[in-house]
């Protein structure tokens, strides 16, 4: 007994003597274990950057949930042929991460408009409302006129940086809208969108608002996107879509106004050709309307009449023009069209867009200087799409999970809350001989509407550059833009003014 | 007579034997999407389909009608809760087919999946019942739920 109790104490103390040799464990060798090791070494390494930010790049994935990002994450991986699950996407290897508490004024769960608002703005509105205080109700335009806000690119047009803004949806969409719009409400994109109400008041739309903009610079440098119909009057044919026409009322060209107003060096684009000719060095502003409405999805860019830029290449020429300007720039680039998809119930489209915001990021780490460029990757609100069942690894994300429902049918590893993929008062698909990978295959939802709706879980920050570090824990929506000013010394910079 | 449930594809397969020469599982088929090389070119294959005036299959989703008791609809590549005629201003896709049915058709749910069977025409032309200018029609069709 007394050497079996030696024995065993012997045992015990050796496997405690192990348990302090990190690199004696049993599992010491282990790839998972090693990868970790290396993550924890260049953690170690890293120091936070003070330095003052002279340029800041803001990446909205609209509609961009943390799902989203886990699900395009390991589809960009499978499209390339490797490990997804443990595949990274740009941005994913930021330094700095955070969460985002994306509830508004008067909503716990929220829209585009306050949300954009929030992170270039610093305060919270109600929904529907756009660069204005939370004071102001939905369409009340004569509460518009009395509580406009002042957003960082404003700041930075007041200091003499440039300023820019680029979207793949319409630039009058509410994301990009709130670097420049004062608005009672985001669906004003045109005159012809405005109450008569609102007319009567004065209030302007926000396309107009857009063209006419310079609180205290010289107007934006670059705005690329979509959305043409909201700049042209009715009784213009538009340039790409044979037979379809602006939607002002005002008889206003409002590109044409735009040129003239910007003087020499200032152009205005809406095809592929016209952007590949584009000069950087020779450009001193640019306005680029690529659409009649949203831009093309990435999934379907290659079949635009026109042709069309990726999100990546307006990224670097907006870059290369923003760049021109030694007091440095402040730039917003919107992959709009993750929310839409989202909101069609269509997954696939939905990661091919995130996907397209990854290579713009990829893009844009590619043209600055980190110890200069403040550079910041979030989502304005969530979706519902889950990733859920027990699916095996290497399983393609946008296929069916191993195993069935209690009903005896298969489901997909992708779905939703609610929306179109869901039959009113009908059982559930039977999915064994659909192809759920296809492009355009909605994934099956519970509650039957005809537009998927946002989500009201957090959304992640990811941010590299100067001052990034603050991003950490869990914070409010609208200190991004504390963290944007601060970095930037935005308010040094208006006071030296 | 009201169509567009699966009942009718039987009956409407008899009497329409001669146009509909093939089975359905023989008949070629085409997704919106491969109607077009670009927004600007339909695809050859597409082309072909029209040149022949061969019955094909085209999958996709009926667009909330116009109106009631109509004998066309609008074939989407995904589900549109609007009807794409309603708005003057409506975001409605470029790849839409029209779809002229010889009989008055029972709507079914946006997000209904059907296969729509019929003759394809490209190029633009107005509809003479309704007026409705389009540039791919499906005629002589019937549809069936999957």
């Amino acid at each position: 007994m007394k050497r079996l109790l030696v024995a065993s104490a012997l045992a015990g103390a050796m496997c405690a003597n192990v348990a302090y040799a990190a690199d004696q464990l049993p599992q010491a060798n282990d790839s998972y274990f090693l990868a970790a090791q290396q993550t924890l070494q260049q953690k170690l390494m890293e120091q936070d950057n003070t330095n003052r930010a002279k340029n800041i790049i803001l990446f909205v994935g609209d509609g961009m949930s943390i799902p989203t990002v886990t699900a395009a994450r390991i589809f960009e991986g499978q499209k390339r042929g490797v490990d997804g699950e443990s595949n990274s996407l740009v941005f994913g290897q930021f330094p700095n991460v955070a969460l985002s508490k994306t509830y508004t004024h008067d909503a716990q769960i929220a829209d585009s408009a306050p949300t954009a608002s929030a992170m270039v703005t610093g305060v919270k509105l109600n929904n529907g409302t756009i660069g204005v205080s939370k004071d102001v109700a939905r369409r009340d335009c004569e509460a518009q006129k009395a509580n406009p806000l002042i957003s960082i690119a404003a700041q930075a047009e007041e200091k003499g940086m440039s300023t820019g803004w680029i979207s793949t949806a319409r630039l009058t969409h509410a994301t990009p809208a709130a670097n420049y719009v004062h608005t009672a409400d985001r669906n004003w994109e045109s005159d012809s969108d405005l109450t008569e109400e609102a007319k009567a008041g004065g209030c302007k739309d926000i396309a107009l608002q857009m063209i006419e903009w310079k609180e205290g610079g010289d107007g934006f440098e670059v705005a690329m996107g979509g959305g043409r119909r909201m700049f042209m009057d009715k009784t213009m044919e538009d340039p790409e879509d044979k037979g379809k026409m602006g939607q002002r009322s005002d008889g206003r060209d409002l590109p044409k106004e735009w040129v003239k107003a910007a003087g020499a060096g200032a152009e205005y684009i809406w095809n592929q050709e016209q952007f590949d000719k584009l000069d950087p060095a020779k450009t001193k502003k640019v306005l680029g309307l690529f659409d009649r409405s949203h831009m093309e999805y990435e999934a379907d860019r290659a079949k635009d009449a026109a042709g069309e830029p990726s999100l990546a290449e307006m990224t670097e020429k907006a870059i290369d023009i923003l760049g021109n300007n030694d007091k440095g720039f402040f730039l917003m680039v919107e992959a709009g069209r993750i929310d839409h998809a989202h909101h069609d119930g269509n997954a696939a489209r939905a990661l091919e867009d995130t996907v397209a915001l990854n290579d713009a990021v990829k893009a844009a780490m590619g043209k600055v200087n980190l110890n200069d460029t403040l550079i910041i990757v979030t989502a304005d609100h969530a979706h519902t799409m889950t990733i859920s069942g027990y699916a095996s690894r290497g399983n393609p994300i946008l296929g069916l999970s191993e195993e069935k429902g209690d009903d005896g049918k298969p489901y997909t590893t992708l779905g939703y809350m609610n929306g179109p993929g869901a039959l009113k008062d009908e059982v559930r698909a039977d999915l064994t001989n659909v192809d759920t990978t296809d492009i355009d295959y909605l994934q099956q939802a519970l509650v039957p509407m005809s537009s998927e709706t946002h989500a009201g879980d957090d959304v992640a920050i990811f941010a590299a550059g100067p001052w990034s570090h603050l991003f950490k824990g869990v914070v409010e929506q609208n200190f991004i833009y504390h963290v944007m000013a601060h970095a930037s010394k935005i308010q040094d910079r208006m006071a030296s003014k | 007579m009201r169509i567009g449930r699966r009942t009718f594809i039987a009956g409407a397969s008899a009497t329409l034997g001669l146009v509909f020469a093939k089975p359905a599982f023989a008949r070629e088929k085409i997704k919106i999407r491969d109607l077009y090389k670009t927004q600007a070119e339909f695809s050859d294959q597409a082309k072909s389909f029209a040149a022949s005036r061969e019955v094909i299959n085209v999958p996709g989703f009926m667009a909330p009608p116009l109106k009631a008791d109509a004998s066309f609809f609008v074939l989407t590549q995904r589900p549109m809760a609007v009807c794409p005629f309603c708005e003057t201003s409506a975001d409605w896709p470029s790849d839409i087919v029209f779809v002229r049915t010889s009989k008055i058709v029972d709507a079914v749910a946006f997000n209904r999946p059907i296969m729509t069977t019929g003759i394809l025409e490209l190029g633009e032309a107005k509809d003479e019942e309704t007026g409705f200018v389009s540039l791919v029609r499906l005629v002589d069709a019937q549809f069936e739920i999957l």
